[in-house]
């Protein structure tokens, strides 16, 4: 059996503790306090990702659509009906779960690297769309958030730490949804389509159905997390919002180098790579053009190569050989949980 | 745990470090203490580098001219520190931003040249009580109503119109009548916004639009565009352009040998690329620009002794930007953001850079948009634009369809 505290889950803990109590101990305006909730919202994103993306190995290079839907439902909601973007961050979870489900008809039958083009030319329709339709979304110009001091009921704070305590909660909303349904009936038959699709199906599992479900929980949170973005930066624009390196990839590549389909995987992988990216940028950006991006680039690839399953793969193996073991009835299902 | 693997253990410890090192990074300390520190954001990399790097050198020059003349005298000759940030993306401008106020504590920020990576930025500013002094041209900048937000140059819709009515002005000059023009623009906020200003102004001297396209800023085949404005019948051409689409449609242009006058929207129009990718294909072909070299050739001079290159605008605007940084600073007899904005509010500079933005000044209206700069038409004479209109700003006559205008 399992045990409730498993070293995991105290690490895991441990992590939300530590992250809670940040912003008492550093400079509450500061860069660093800014950094470490950008850490945690790409985490938040790279989670929503890994919904669809590692349980089920449906890679998106898409989700900056949901992502940018999100942004722009309680953007307008807000600047044109004075909508709480409390309430537009729901209403941007439901759009982008609408158009991830009409999306859904067509891409599900495509595999491997024609589904993964079908969602990025979604993101990139979407990107066209805000581009032209001036007279809804304001067009290439982009929009702002209107700066109006504190006030917690429209999401508007003059401090760093209350949006990061915000992006925190919302961070671990989705982990808590991750693991909901990691461990229930619709992880197994996730992972069941992951193995084999055509199995799956033999086996009674509507495969379509269940991805169909999947993807709409992940596009809902990362819309979230694009309200969430906007009100946190202030400002965005068609190009950076629905951008394919800047969203769309990066959410990918976080759980990909943090460990696919894992619970630990996005959050370690944001704690990697952002803070990497942000030194890169501050030491390097000023001495050459394009030199940050470029070692960058260079630390990234080096850490593909030395641990392709992730950094969640340096986590115990003996652990996860032993219950392998245990379970005599699907090892890989197993090895996917191990972490 | 006596077996536990060691790639593991290696693993932890390579993982600790590193985050270790990141930690210590964010502490080290900012600055000298008699420094006054500028922050300077530009895209230094990505699609707009060329632009950002030569705004970085136009700072860089005036800040070491400032500080080769004593530094700021009214603090006791403090010299100017800049600290520069690449900004590709707008997704990156806020957090920058934050770091050059939180890490850097600057007194100001200088920068940004792509207008979106400014709005961004300003959000941030604005909210940290930081001035931020920019060339970005878009309309919304200083059309919010913030308080620490400084424009150097005009607005972009004054350089649409500006485009159309330089050249509609300097064809009447040459005795020939516009009725039919084309815009074709790129269509991100740059493009679009100036496209309207021409519209606008085309609308408003009664000239037909015979083609107003926009186009992706990363075409790579600009053939059914000139097709399309051969077809037209126009008179005139428009462009709107950042560099490689400026160079396609040129090229085209001429190899196609469609020889109607073409007046470029600034960005890759008036940089030394342009020369670079066309070589005589650039001869005469106009644009508007914020400011021209040939209004201050002694300083356009050192910019080209340094860096080998002629001063494009982006760079003296931004050299200009931060002498008034400086200015203000020099009249505040302080580094606090908060006095060196309000010297901002109240400057009127005429001298240095500043001489290079045509109107000859710096002085911000209740908006902070530099109320007395005027956008000027420049053409290329062999390795250089040079200033061409409006008369009182000319320093050579400007060429139409082969001949002087007089």
């Amino acid at each position: 059996m399992r045990q409730l505290f498993s070293p995991g889950r105290v690490v895991l803990l441990l992590f939300f503790v530590a992250a809670a109590v940040l912003p008492l101990v550093v400079d509450p305006r500061g860069h660093l306090l800014r950094v470490a909730a950008m850490v945690l919202l790409f985490a938040a994103m790279a989670q929503s990702w890994n919904i669809v993306g590692g349980l089920a190995n449906q890679i998106s290079l898409g989700h900056a659509a949901f992502f940018g839907l999100g942004a722009y439902t309680s953007t307008l909601l807000f600047l044109k009906l004075g909508v709480s973007p409390w309430i537009g961050m729901f209403a941007g979870a439901v759009v982008a779960g609408v158009a991830a489900a009409l999306l859904s008809i067509p891409t599900f039958r495509l595999k491997g690297h024609y589904f993964a083009l079908a969602t990025l030319a979604f993101a990139e329709v979407m990107r066209v769309i805000a581009n032209s339709w001036a007279g809804l979304t304001g067009g290439p110009v982009g929009l702002s958030i209107p700066f109006m001091g504190t006030q917690p009921a429209y999401f508007a704070f003059r401090a760093v730490s209350s949006y990061y305590w915000a992006i925190l909660g919302l961070l671990v909303f989705v982990c808590i949804v991750f693991q909901l349904l990691a461990r229930g009936a619709i992880g197994y038959r996730l992972r069941a389509v992951r193995e084999n699709e055509n199995a799956a199906e033999v086996a009674g599992v509507d495969t379509f159905r269940v991805k169909l479900t999947a993807s709409i929980i992940s596009a809902g949170l990362t819309a979230m997390c694009g309200t969430v973005f906007a009100q946190f930066t202030f400002f965005f624009d068609p190009d950076s919002i629905f951008s394919l390196a800047g969203i769309s990839v990066r959410m990918a590549m976080i759980a990909i180098v943090g460990g696919l389909g894992t619970l630990g995987g996005p959050i370690i992988g944001a704690l990697f790579l952002i803070p990497l990216e942000e030194v890169a940028n501050a030491y390097l950006s000023s001495k050459a053009a394009g030199l940050s991006q470029l070692v960058f680039g260079l630390i990234l690839i080096a850490a593909i190569l030395i641990q392709p399953r992730g950094i969640m793969a340096f986590w115990p193996k003996k652990r996860r050989a032993a219950r392998a073991a245990r379970s005599s009835v699907a090892p890989a299902q197993a090895a996917a949980k191990g972490a | 745990m006596m077996s536990a693997p060691l790639d593991r253990r290696r693993a932890v410890g390579v993982m600790l470090a590193a985050g270790a090192a990141v930690f210590a990074s964010f502490l080290q300390p900012a600055h000298a203490a008699d420094d006054v520190v500028v922050g300077v954001i530009q895209p230094l990399s990505g699609p707009n580098a060329q632009f950002g790097i030569g705004a970085q050198r136009g700072t860089e020059l005036a800040a070491e001219m400032i500080n080769a003349a004593g530094g700021i005298k009214s603090l006791g000759g403090a010299k100017i520190k800049l600290v520069a940030a690449d900004v590709p993306t707008p997704n990156t401008a806020a957090a920058t931003t934050q770091r050059l106020i939180s890490q850097n504590g600057v007194s100001a920020v200088v920068g940004a040249f792509v207008s979106s990576t400014t709005l961004a930025a300003s959000e941030v500013t604005e909210r940290a009580g930081i001035p931020l002094v920019t060339f970005a041209f878009a309309d919304q900048i200083t059309g919010r109503g913030y308080q620490y937000v400084f424009q150097v140059s005009p607005k972009g819709t004054v350089f649409g119109a500006a485009q159309f009515d330089y050249a509609t002005g300097i064809a009447k000059a040459a005795g020939e009548k516009i009725d039919k023009i084309a815009i074709l623009y790129e269509d991100t906020a740059y493009g679009t916004a100036q496209a309207k200003g021409l519209r606008d102004a085309a609308k408003k001297a009664g000239v037909e639009i015979v083609l107003d396209e926009a186009y992706p800023l990363g075409i790579t085949d600009v053939s059914p565009l000139v097709n399309k404005l051969r077809a037209s019948g126009a008179q005139m051409a428009f462009p709107v352009s950042y560099l490689n689409d400026s160079l396609l449609i040129i090229r085209a242009l001429r190899q196609q040998q469609i020889d109607i006058p073409v007046i470029g929207g600034a960005a890759g129009y008036i940089i030394p690329d342009f020369k670079k990718g066309l070589g005589d294909y650039a001869e005469g072909v106009l644009s508007v620009a914020a400011a021209s070299g040939d209004l201050i050739p002694d300083l356009a001079a050192k910019y080209k002794e340094k860096y080998g290159a002629f001063i494009t605008h982006e760079a003296l605007i931004h050299a200009a930007a931060l002498d008034a940084v400086a200015q203000a600073m020099e009249k505040a007899k302080s580094s606090d953001p908060q006095k060196v904005r309000d010297a901002l509010a109240s400057l009127d500079y005429c001298a240095g850079f500043a001489r290079g933005v045509p109107g000859g000044c710096i002085k911000f209206d209740a908006n902070g948009l530099n109320a007395s700069a005027f956008p000027v038409m420049v053409q290329w004479r062999g390795e250089e634009p040079v200033t061409v209109y409006p008369p009182k700003a000319a320093k050579q006559v400007p060429i139409w369809r082969g001949k002087p205008v007089n």
